[in-house]
Order: C-alpha cells, then structure tokens, then sequence
C-alpha cells in the first residue's frame, strides 16, 4: 500500500489527511471520446465534496473511475490511500457508492438487498441483523422491509439504495446524482441523511446537476464542463467569482431580435461604467455587476424608453447558477437538463 | 473558462492512512472465498425462486420435446434406433433431453446478468471487494440447481413413461452431474454474450442461434452415422455430442469408463475455458477500453 502524498496546503486550513486524490486523470473511451481530460483533485477526510456539471460533463465517468469501476487511462487515483490500480479490493471495502441510477434488486425485499451489502462487504455475521434493522429505520423503511423492492416508489428505492452503500459503515461515500429525479421531499429526506453522516466524520463525494443541491450542502465544489475541472472552491469563493450582484431581467417578447437588442441598450447605456456582464438567458437578460442594485431601475428605463417590454426583474446576490454562467459562458438552465424542475434555475 | 484549473485543498501526508482506514474487504483465504461464492449463490438463487415462471416455463419446451419426439420420432425412426442400440426409443431419447434442459437452462443464464446490469446490481457487486471469480461461481452454481432440478424431472418423467437406466439411481445421479457439468461452459458462454451486448434480446437471439444448431447437428436425436457426412464432422466437435453421449452411456451402456472418460474430458476443458473467459470478462467490464 502506497502512502498519499502531501498536495498543496494553505494556512488558514487545517491539514487533514487526503481522502481523495487524483492526479492528471483521464478517460479515453475505446470509441475514442475523451469523457474526462486530466482531472487532479484532493478530497481531505471528512470533508462534503461537490463535483458539478451539466449532463455529459465528464461526473460520472470522473467518479466510476475514483471507485475503480473504469480504469483510466491516464493518470492516477488513491483513494483512502489505496492505489486504484494495485489495491483495488482493498479500496472497495473502505468506500460506499450509489450510482446514478438506482441500484438494488427489484426482485428481493429491503432487508435482503441490505442483507446482501452485509455479506459482500463482509459485516461481521454477528452485527448484521442489527445494523440491517438501524440502516432500513434511518431510511424509513422498517415497516416495509420486507415487501419486494419492486412495490416500491422511486423516493423509497433511492432511500434502499442509501441503505445498502452505508451498510458497512464506510468513512467515504461516493454519491453520483443521489437525488435526480426525486421529488423535493424526498430529496429533502436524503439531504437530511447525507448531511448526518457527513456531520458523523464520513467524507461525502458528490456529483450533481444542481446548483441548489451543491449550495445546500457541499463544503467546496469543483466545476467540470466538457471532461475539465473549470473552477473549484468553496460554494461563497465561486459566488465571488461573479463579480457582483446580479439583475435578472425578463422580457414580454424574448425571442433572439429584441434580447439582442436588450443587451445593446445595456451595454450602450454607459451605466455599467465599463464593467460587468451582460448575459442572454432563456427569458431575457442576465446582468452582472458591482453596481447592478444601484444602476438597476435607471438600466429597466433605458429598456423602456427603447420600446422593450419588461415583464419582471430581479436583483439578487449571486447563486450559484449565476457562478455557471460565468464560468461556462452558458446559462445553467441551458446546459443542466432538468434543473429548471427543482432549482428554478434558467428563470 | 479556465481549463487549467484543478482542485488543490490542503492535506497532509499519512503513510499508515491506509492501514488505519475501516475496510471490510480483508478477508482473505479459502473460507472468505468460500462465503463470497455462498452470498453470491444465495441471492440467485432467491431470484430463481421468486420468478417461479422462468424455472417452470424452461422446462416446458424439454417436456413437450421428450413427449413429442418419443411419440412422433419413435414410431418413424425408432425401431431403427432402438433396434441399433439394444433400447427403446425413449430410453435413446432422455439423455438428449436432460442436455436440452441444461442447454436451455444455461442459455438463459445471460438474461439475468443483463437484468443486473440494467437494473445497476452488476456495478453494484462489482464496487464491492468480493472476486469476480466467486460473483460468477456463485451464479452459476445456482444455475446448475436448476438444471440438476429439471434434469431430475426429465429423468422421472422418462422412467415413468418406460425408459430404463443401466445404471440404476446412482447412474441417474451420475447423469444430473454430467448435465450440470455440461451446463457450466454454455453459462459462460451466455454470460460472455450478455457481457458483451448487454442487451436481452441479443443476449437471447445470440444463444437461441446456436441452441438449435448444436442440438440438431450432434448425437442427440439420431446417432451420428446416421447424419450426412459434413454434419458428422460438426457433431463430432460439438460439446453437446460429448454431453449426450456421457448420459447416455450411462443411461445405456453402464459404467463405461473408457466412454465416459473422454467425454468428461472434453467436458471440463470446455469448463475451463469457457469460464476463464466469463471471468476475464468480468474483470474487464471496468476498462474504459471495452
């Protein structure tokens, strides 16, 4: 077993040991598509990771290949300190991983899919029953452990799924778009376990296509957009990186004549003062500016006196859809599909 | 867009990290093998049970099969037949079924490796420590249950319709063990196809294309010499000739070792090879390179 290595430090943080390190990762599929290009990232112990991207970004691949379901073919993984390559089992036994799609077998109950996660990861024989019975309590399924998985609803099967990767109490978990597809209480009911766990000293991996998602609960977020990591800190460090608060201006006609001529109005206004980011998105206008609170009312009577209908507005301190359209240059609501369900991002 | 960005946190090296992390993945040795394959077999095996449908309904076609040919085959052929080998048509004829249950059996074998791929169960083992070697034994011991279960209907329907074993009860056991035998290298196989197009539908056309080839083209209903020349020589190297012929030595012929021994052999190398490449397989079903 390989130790991890030292990776940069900054002393305002305390150093903890790595939970997660990746060097120059790269996945090159056979078909020649370059899924993820040379993606190094470090994942202290006991930290709430968040890995975010729209549809296609390369999360995915990124994560299977970190829990050794892909060998990439570039660079390097160690995982909890095991090598991805040499110590695979090793790694295996000390990570939980719920996929993106639901993972359990339709066919048997809760408690033997729980069951099941017990014997393969080896939970010793006398704390199973035990551990089976507080897994299924914690995710809410006591009453109906032992009805087939396939009676149950989408939220209960996630909630099942949740069950069978903590079942051997792993100090990381590997979550891959837990709650997509969710309604929001039953995304709010995984929220809860997730952040107690993570409360409780387990490192949390997770990706996800909601900004809402990672604002909730991740101590810091990398961005990755087409197969790179595109920008990384801590959710308050990207808002930051906006530059400024933000007006969002929707339009009655907002087809691509009149919001490119919104935008000429103002950028032409000379209100920004030569600063700032003017956005199309979805409905209108997206401004981005140190003075957008103040320049605000006089820029929504430039675009009046223009002969452009307003139909509503907003001023807002930067989300982190806003920190996605400045990174990627593309409105989120655009690039991650389906966000509009559970964010409201895009407007 | 900054494409150069990585993600840098501060963190400190630990050259015992790994030796201080939980894992559960240290068993090792026989016995933690041993388990591995148990955990395996037993969900399977719960699968089987729970879709009673696949279990009843891929014995069918065998039984309708055996009534059909013993019937219809018998009267036209089987005074030929019978006459060659000393025994009546359907005496001729049990062994080739008991093979086509385990053909059958173990054709279909692929179809819940897609099921687990589908459905995310096949990442689900395969994330956890447990060898790939043990996830296919322990599904494939369960398969060779069903076969020896449906072999053992197969053989009781036989008796009771008027076919006679040489060998007794014991050489009917000896028979389900050759049909189980006989099973493993077509469950490799079909777990290969369902490895390779993890799709159902391919997964069942691409085994039912060699299911009734092989059958037909083999010693199974009618002896070899009896079959045109080129097709003698398929039958003579297809794995099917060398399970019939083993059952029906010892349905027939009696503890023939200097038969049985041959086909046995054959038998278990097509094991072998066959399930070194299910595992191979497996183990490769986590390259980027598939």
């Amino acid at each position: 077993m390989q130790p991890v290595s030292a990776t940069t430090s900054s002393p305002a943080e305390t150093p903890r040991r790595a939970a997660i390190r990746a060097d120059g990762v790269s996945v090159t599929y056979a078909s020649g598509t370059e899924a993820v290009k040379n993606v190094s990232l470090t994942v202290p112990e006991g930290e709430f990771f968040g890995f975010l991207g729209p549809n296609g970004a390369g999360k995915t691949t990124t994560i299977k290949a970190l829990v050794t379901l892909l060998d990439p073919t570039g660079g390097a993984v160690t995982v909890n300190g095991f090598d991805a390559r040499r110590d695979r089992r090793a790694l295996r036994g000390s990570i939980g991983y719920m996929a993106q799609e639901t993972s359990i077998d339709l066919e048997l109950t809760a408690r033997e899919n729980v069951r099941f996660a017990c014997e393969a990861y080896g939970v010793p024989r006398g704390e199973r029953t035990a551990r089976i019975d507080d897994l299924l309590a914690l995710v809410d399924l006591a009453d109906v452990a032992d009805d087939q998985a396939k009676t149950y609803s989408g939220g209960m099967k996630k909630r099942l799924d949740v069950a069978t990767a903590l079942v051997h109490r792993p100090p990381l978990v590997f979550l891959d778009e837990p709650t997509t597809g969710l309604d929001p209480k039953a995304r709010n009911r995984l929220w809860e376990y997730f952040r107690r766990i993570n409360e409780e000293g387990t490192t949390v991996f997770l990706t996800t296509q909601y900004l809402e998602e990672a604002d909730q609960l991740c101590d810091r977020l990398a961005v990755i957009d087409d197969g790179r990591i595109v920008a990384e800190g801590t959710p308050a460090e990207l808002k930051a990186r906006v530059g400024g608060d933000v007006l969002s201006v929707d339009l009655v006609d907002a087809d691509a004549v009149t919001v490119e001529r919104a935008e000429r109005v103002v950028r032409e206004s000379g209100l920004l003062d030569g600063e700032g980011v003017v956005s199309r998105t979805d409905t209108g206008l997206s401004v981005t500016s140190q003075r957008a609170r103040r320049v605000g009312t006089d820029l929504l009577v430039a675009l009046r006196d223009a002969g452009i209908l307003v139909e509503g507005f907003e001023v807002h301190s930067p989300t982190l859809d806003d920190v996605f359209l400045a990174i990627t240059g593309v409105p989120a609501g655009e690039r991650v599909a389906g966000a509009n369900a559970t964010t409201g991002a895009g407007r | 867009m900054n494409g150069g960005a990585e993600t840098r946190t501060a963190t400190v090296e630990d050259p015992q990290f790994a030796d201080s992390v939980t894992t559960t993945s240290g068993r090792t040795g026989s016995t933690a093998y041993l388990a591995e394959v148990w955990v395996n077999f037993k969900r399977w095996n719960r699968k089987a049970l729970r879709n009673p449908f696949i279990v009843v309904g891929s014995v069918v076609q065998p039984v309708v099969f055996l009534l059909l040919f013993s019937e219809v085959f018998g009267g036209v052929v089987g005074a030929t037949i019978g006459d060659a080998a000393g025994v009546g048509y359907l005496t001729f004829l049990v062994p080739a079924i008991v093979i086509q249950v385990a053909l059958i059996a173990a054709s279909s074998s692929g179809i819940g490796l897609v099921n687990d791929i589908e459905n995310g169960m096949f990442e689900k083992v395969l994330v956890t420590p447990m060898r790939r070697s043990a996830v296919f034994v322990g599904k494939t011991l369960s398969e060779m249950i069903r076969v020896a279960v449906q072999g053992t209907l197969i053989v009781v329907l036989g008796v009771l319709l008027g076919a006679t074993i040489e060998t007794g009860v014991l050489g009917a056991l000896a028979m389900l063990g050759v049909a189980v035998l006989f099973s493993v290298w077509f469950t490799a196989f079909s777990n290969v196809l369902a490895l390779v197009t993890r799709d159902q539908e391919s997964t069942i056309i691409g085994a039912n294309l060699l299911t009734f080839p092989l059958l037909f083209v083999s010693s199974a209903f009618l002896p070899i010499e009896s079959l045109p020349g080129w097709m003698q020589v398929v039958a003579r190297l297809n794995p099917i000739t060398y399970g019939v012929d083993a059952t029906r030595t010892l349905m027939i012929e009696g503890w023939n070792w200097s038969a049985l021994a041959p086909d046995l052999a054959v038998l278990v190398g097509l094991d072998v090879v066959f399930g070194a490449v299910a595992v191979f397989m497996l183990t490769r079903a986590s390259s980027a390179r598939v």
